[in-house]
């Protein structure tokens, strides 16, 4: 994917009509990713902002629900490759939340592909780069979305 | 302290981070924006917020102006978090009324264009502000330090490590995975850029190691799991056996020097060998020896009788006939007879036919009973309990010998005249000579057995008679020798017979007649010994009918081979259905034709009739061989005795006890016809339930089904080794053989023996021969000895696990693996060392001193295809073997660099001074190292083939060795020893550090410490600095003596609470519990760790994370959307 294309100005910017994507991440593998990515100075697209949890584990779905409700676009999960959790096994908790999920999303019509989650490791800000760039831009594909309206809980 | 239910005041700051965060992000807007926001009192920026100054502002507002939230937008929280929250502590306020805006990291760094990045500054910080209104103040509380500390890893960063600690009062456990301290350091000859002898400034460390009375030194042991939290671990280490006590050891030696089995070295890089039993190098501490097990062999595990088959082969390969015998017949006591009958199951599943072909173990144990003699004497203690063993066949001798080693008084009772059973009458003799056999029984009965011949059970003695003669047990071992007709119309005609009889007649000299013609029906072993004795007794014309084809044949392939050697025919897919008879005598046999349809219940295809397909054989013998049976005419007699539907005698699996408490049985008679290698393995378990039955042990049976080492972890296939052809043992011509009962095979030569025995690659490489059990004058040695697990709790921990090298055969191009003289530097390290291979000497493989010497840089490093990074020692290490090599042998040395690099102290400087004597150093990668010279002269020396970049020339050089410097990679498991620590690592594999420039010895899980290389390649000043660095980190830690528990941390609000226990089940560290007197769940706030598990499943959400709680999540949710939608 092109990096540079996906940080280029898009329609809407300007006037803040532009995506949100949300990303959840856990501190001890994603959120260091994106602060090496940082430290690296490894550019990504400006929608993307981290919330910074403990751990994918302590992830509710309801928080996952409400991005989508305050108007998030997309929602992001980072979280550890499968072994290396910081709290033995939270990530594999958080996937299996998140798979009884997504039916519940598509049959609120929020359509899966809106996400996703990831296994970044600590090390691993070159990745962090390339999910949440290639994430944005699935999610720009989709376009905006409205849920904000909706009540859905 | 903040009340609750003020009104919140926020303050809130803005960081330039100099021109890092206000190069990109308008800090000015973003301050406007933040004062518009709701319930900020405040909003100020500053140029660097972290320093005293912007954390006096803070203070100050604090106190001034009523602030009872701060937010800092500022750099990421897990660099300046606890700054500020000192800050706030500082100024009076709950240091979790504070959250910080990552906007340096999370925009500035990230953004590329201003205007976003302060966009997306604004919507973090709308957030903070939005979260900060939720925060509620928390407290924490002081836990004590478990104030030791654990060190994983016994290189020279780990007892660097230890030893710091230990002189700084803290006791240490250090954990090595080898049975040596001394890590790749201890392998070096030299180390630059002093060149100091590694030994020489690396024994004393390892001794001082090991005396050092506040460590605990677990050599050959590695951690299993660690558990608790920063202060309180409890490690579990896995202590492996070493087979040999530490405390009596003295490392004289003695077992090594006549241990048989000898492997490549790992402490010389395979470069030369070392026994089973061993201690790496003479000054390895601990200096105990260490035996080394693998999983047990795979021929001992296809022995029925589980002879110790490796151990043998390697004694018959060292010349200990006497020692090899004495080994088989520990658990067969008929290696004569085995050594010429046995069906070798042990072959079949040799692991040397994965390099050309099984060796010949059979051919081995025969040629051990051939060549050496043992006296075996009488047990050393006799016991009063008689035991009457029935019939003497292997099963009988066998169980007879067994018992007599106990000191049982054993008694045999054999209804034939001779003694041996089927060994006797059912093998012939041109397979088995009778002498040979006479002389295996004799040995048995010469240790004290009576042997009653022409006494057959039921007529001549009675369970009651060996009551009255007081057995106490009986052993029934009467086989099966009764043969078994076709059932067809006919069968007891004149020249019919059953092959079981035939072979009886024949062996016991009473030649029967068989005329000219023979027919021998069934497909099995004793069909195949009929048609062979037939031949002998002067058939002109013999020939096997089977009903199903060769593959289905039950015989062996070699007995099969042997028969159609001497003239034997076969006739498949034939299946007798009419005897032909003239006057009473059988003259031939009418046959149909068959074809193989379905497969049947034994798997092997049915044999179904062709119409009209009838067809004669004439005979004037025919020998079936379709079946034995058991004969016990007595069994009337005795009808508590079961018998299975098959006709077997009933035993219990495991004792092989029968319906009569005081009879055992075992062999043909409960297996069916089997062969005597089972029948052998049938006796030992009799025996060993005999005894037991004897001794009282109540429940006097109790045995396990025998567990088998696990057969899987064998030593890996050297690279290597040469196929060789599989020593075959002679054989009579055909034409001679079936002249007379002459033995047709015959046994290997001494020379065909040793290359023979050579063949084995000693798969478990302690063959267990216990030559080192008598060897030892200090009784030192326990091959029993078990694994064993031991808790230690400690404060700290520091992770050492040092590296390892790049395998350099991926690169092809140089010929490692394939050319003999293309060596890894830690190869030529041990090839340059005085305790090495060549005791220091550097030579070739075939001993000459290399006039001429290639040496490769950065072999698999700085290589896109291989490793990316800088190994950063290869420069330095080869510019030392370059003068090494100059001194001690004076050869012309070309290295071959891409980029030189010297930075450290007075590295540049050796540099210079190796340039300085003369030693050719090229720039450039060398393309290909080949054994073919361009010139004849040069024939047997490789070619090293290069562009030299600087004159731009390519360069063809004739050299005598090769050697590689390969990328350093993290050592073998460190990952894995990093995952129980909780400690990450990069791609490579190497381990994580907190920061790479603040906190380079500290990792993300507080409390877990690295060390040396196994953090990234480095030399060793730089280890030994770094790892007196975390020693210092850890000895911080635990004299501080305390940690404090995590606020951060799960709490239940007892109002809301079911009781439905769901956090009882995810919380990972047994936190929480229900209360039964409330039946609400409760979490103990020393065992939390945080990780919200259980507030995320919590079905009434009564369980929050502090400084998680879901209304904090959703104001920060809520303040990105908000501001970011504005």
């Amino acid at each position: 994917m092109n990096t540079q294309d996906n940080l280029k100005r898009h329609p809407g910017e300007e006037t803040g009509q532009d995506l949100n994507v949300l990303a959840l991440v856990c501190n001890w593998c994603t959120y260091t990713a994106a602060d090496l990515a940082g430290v690296t100075r490894l550019k990504y697209p400006t929608q993307v902002k981290l919330i910074r949890f403990m751990c994918t584990g302590m992830i509710d779905v309801r928080y996952i629900l409400r991005c989508f409700l305050e108007g998030a676009d997309g929602v992001f999960i980072g979280g550890c490759h499968p072994g290396d959790c910081h709290y033995l096994s939270g990530n594999l908790k958080a996937r299996v939340r998140i798979k009884g999920l997504r039916p519940v999303l598509e049959m609120a019509g929020i359509p899966e592909q809106r996400l996703r989650l990831s296994w970044i490791g600590a090390s691993e800000g070159k990745k962090l780069q390339e999910e949440l760039t290639g994430f944005t831009s699935e999610v720009r594909k989709l376009g905006p979305a409205s849920f904000r309206q909706m009540h859905l809980v | 302290m903040v009340m609750n239910n003020q009104e919140p005041h926020v303050g809130v700051y803005i960081c330039h981070c100099g021109q890092n965060i206000a190069g990109k992000v308008d800090v000015q807007d973003v301050a406007r924006f933040a004062k518009n926001l709701e319930h900020v009192a405040l909003a100020r920026h500053y140029q660097f917020m972290c320093s005293d100054q912007g954390q006096e502002m803070i203070i100050s507002d604090v106190v001034n102006n009523g602030l009872n939230r701060v937010v800092v937008a500022s750099c990421s929280p897990r660099m300046h978090l606890p700054t500020f929250a000192r800050a706030c502590s500082r100024a009076g306020l709950n240091p979790y009324m504070l959250q910080m805006s990552n906007i340096r990291e999370g925009s500035a760094w990230v953004s590329l264009d201003g205007k976003q990045a302060t966009r997306k500054a604004r919507a973090l910080v709308a957030a903070a502000v939005s979260r900060v209104q939720k925060h509620r103040p928390l407290t924490t509380r002081k836990i004590g330090v478990n104030k030791s500390l654990l060190v994983i890893g016994g290189g020279i960063a780990g007892m660097q490590a230890a030893l710091t600690a230990a002189e700084s009062g803290f006791p240490v456990t250090l954990v090595e995975k080898e049975a040596s301290i001394g890590g790749q350091m201890a392998k070096l000859d030299k180390t630059f850029p002093t060149l100091d002898c590694a030994a020489c400034i690396g024994t004393p460390k390892m001794v001082e190691v090991a005396q050092n009375p506040d460590i605990n030194l677990l050599t050959h042991s590695e951690v299993k799991e660690i558990n608790g939290f920063v202060g309180n671990y409890t490690v579990t280490i896995l202590k492996k056996p070493r087979y040999v006590l530490h405390e009596r050891c003295t490392g004289c030696g003695e077992c090594a020097g006549v241990c048989p089995v000898t492997v490549p070295s790992e402490w010389n890089e395979g470069l030369g060998s070392r026994t089973a039993i061993y201690r790496s190098f003479p000054q390895a501490v601990p200096g105990t020896f260490c035996i080394d097990k693998k999983d047990r062999a795979p021929c001992t595990g296809a022995c029925p009788a589980g002879v110790n088959i490796q151990g043998y082969v390697q004694l018959i390969g060292q010349g200990k006939y006497r020692e090899a015998l004495e080994l088989i017949r520990e658990r067969l006591p008929l290696p004569g007879v085995l050594g010429r009958v046995c069906p070798h199951p042990c072959e079949s599943n040799c692991r040397r036919t994965d390099v050309d072909s099984a060796v010949s173990i059979r051919a081995l144990k025969r040629f051990a009973a051939d060549n050496a003699s043992v006296d075996p004497a009488a047990p050393e203690v006799e016991r009063p309990e008689k035991v009457a063993v029935i019939g003497s066949g292997p099963a009988g001798l066998a169980a007879a010998c067994f018992l007599r080693r106990q000191g049982f008084q054993i008694t045999i009772y054999e209804s034939a005249e001779h003694l041996g059973g089927m060994m006797r009458t059912g093998i012939p003799d041109f397979r088995l000579p009778p002498d040979v056999l006479d002389a295996e029984i004799e040995l048995i009965l010469k240790t004290g057995i009576e042997a009653r011949t022409s006494q057959s059970f039921g007529q001549d003695f009675t369970l009651d008679s060996l009551r009255s003669e007081n057995f106490s047990a009986v052993f029934l071992a009467i086989g099966a020798q009764g043969g078994t007709g076709l059932g067809l119309k006919d069968e007891g005609c004149s020249g019919v017979m059953d092959a079981v009889g035939f072979l009886r007649e024949a062996n016991l000299g009473r030649r029967p007649d068989v005329g000219g013609r023979v027919v021998v029906v069934g497909g099995g072993n004793v069909a195949m010994d009929a048609a062979r004795m037939a031949l002998r007794l002067g058939a002109r014309e013999v020939t096997v009918v089977y009903r199903r084809s060769e593959e289905e044949m039950p015989a062996h392939a070699e007995e099969i081979e042997a028969a159609r050697q001497e003239g034997v025919k076969f006739s498949h897919l034939t299946q007798p259905c009419r005897y032909i008879l003239e006057n009473g005598c059988v003259t031939g046999l009418e046959c149909l034709s068959t074809s193989l349809g379905s497969p049947d219940a034994s798997g092997r295809r049915r044999p179904e009739p062709v119409a009209d397909s009838e067809h004669v054989y004439h005979a004037d013998t025919i020998i079936t061989a379709v079946g034995q049976r058991i004969l016990a005419p007595w069994a009337s007699a005795v009808p508590e005795l079961e018998w299975t539907p098959k006709g077997t005698i009933w035993v219990d699996e495991q004792t092989l006890q029968t319906s009569i408490p005081w009879i055992f049985a075992a062999g043909d008679a409960v297996s069916g016809p089997a062969t005597v290698v089972q029948a052998v393995a049938g006796a030992r378990r009799a025996a060993e339930a005999i005894s037991r039955y004897l001794d009282k042990k109540e429940p006097a049976l109790d045995m396990q089904p025998e567990n088998p080492r696990p057969e899987k972890n064998w030593n890996p296939l050297p690279k290597d080794v040469k196929p060789l052809q599989r020593a075959l043992p002679g054989q009579l011509e055909p034409q001679i053989a079936t002249q007379g009962f002459q033995e047709v095979e015959k046994t290997l030569d001494v020379e065909a023996a040793q290359l023979e025995a050579g063949r084995c690659l000693n798969c478990a490489v302690c063959s267990e021969c216990m030559q080192c059990v008598n060897a030892c004058e200090r009784e030192a040695i326990d091959h029993g000895m078990q694994a064993e697990e031991i808790q230690v709790d400690v404060g700290g921990i520091i992770l050492a696990t040092g590296y390892e090298l790049y395998n350099p055969e991926p690169l092809t191009q140089y010929g490692y693996g394939l050319l003999d003289e293309v060596y890894t530097s830690l190869q030529f390290e041990r090839l340059n060392n005085a305790t090495g291979p060549t005791q220091g000497q550097i030579l070739t493989r075939d001993g000459r001193t290399p006039e001429k010497v290639g040496i490769i840089h950065c072999v698999g490093s700085r290589d896109k295809n291989h490793k990316d990074y800088c190994s950063r020692v290869c420069c330095m290490y080869s510019l030392k073997f370059a003068h090494l090599i100059r001194e001690r042998t004076g050869a012309e040395v070309y290295s071959f660099y891409i980029d030189m690099r010297t930075p450290g102290k007075n590295y540049e400087e050796f540099y210079n001074r190796i340039q300085a004597e003369g030693v050719h150093l090229i720039r450039g990668r060398v393309a290909q190292v080949t054994d073919v010279p361009d010139n004849p002269e040069d024939a047997g020396r490789l070619l090293v083939v290069a562009e030299n970049t600087l004159s731009g020339k390519v360069l063809r050089i004739p050299v005598d060795m090769v050697i590689l410097s390969p990328a350093m990679i993290p050592a073998a498991g460190s990952t894995e020893t990093a995952r129980l620590a909780g400690v990450s690592t990069d791609s490579h594999g190497w381990l994580t550090e907190l920061h790479p420039k603040l906190a380079p010895v500290s990792t993300q899980s507080s409390g877990v410490f690295v060390a040396g290389c196994c953090q990234g390649p480095k030399d060793i000043p730089d280890t030994v600095a770094q790892a007196s660095a975390a020693a210092g980190e850890a000895v911080a830690l635990l004299s501080k003596g305390w940690v404090s528990t995590l606020a951060e941390r799960a709490v239940i609000d007892q109002d809301i609470c079911s009781g439905c226990g769901i956090c009882t089940q995810v919380c990972p560290y047994g936190a929480a519990s229900i209360l039964p007197e409330k039946r609400t769940a409760l979490i103990n706030e020393a065992l939390c760790r945080g990780c919200g598990s259980c507030s995320a499943s919590c079905p009434s959400k009564a369980s929050t994370v502090q400084q998680f709680s879901s209304r904090q999540i959703f104001s920060e949710i809520s303040g990105l959307l908000k501001a970011a939608g504005s």
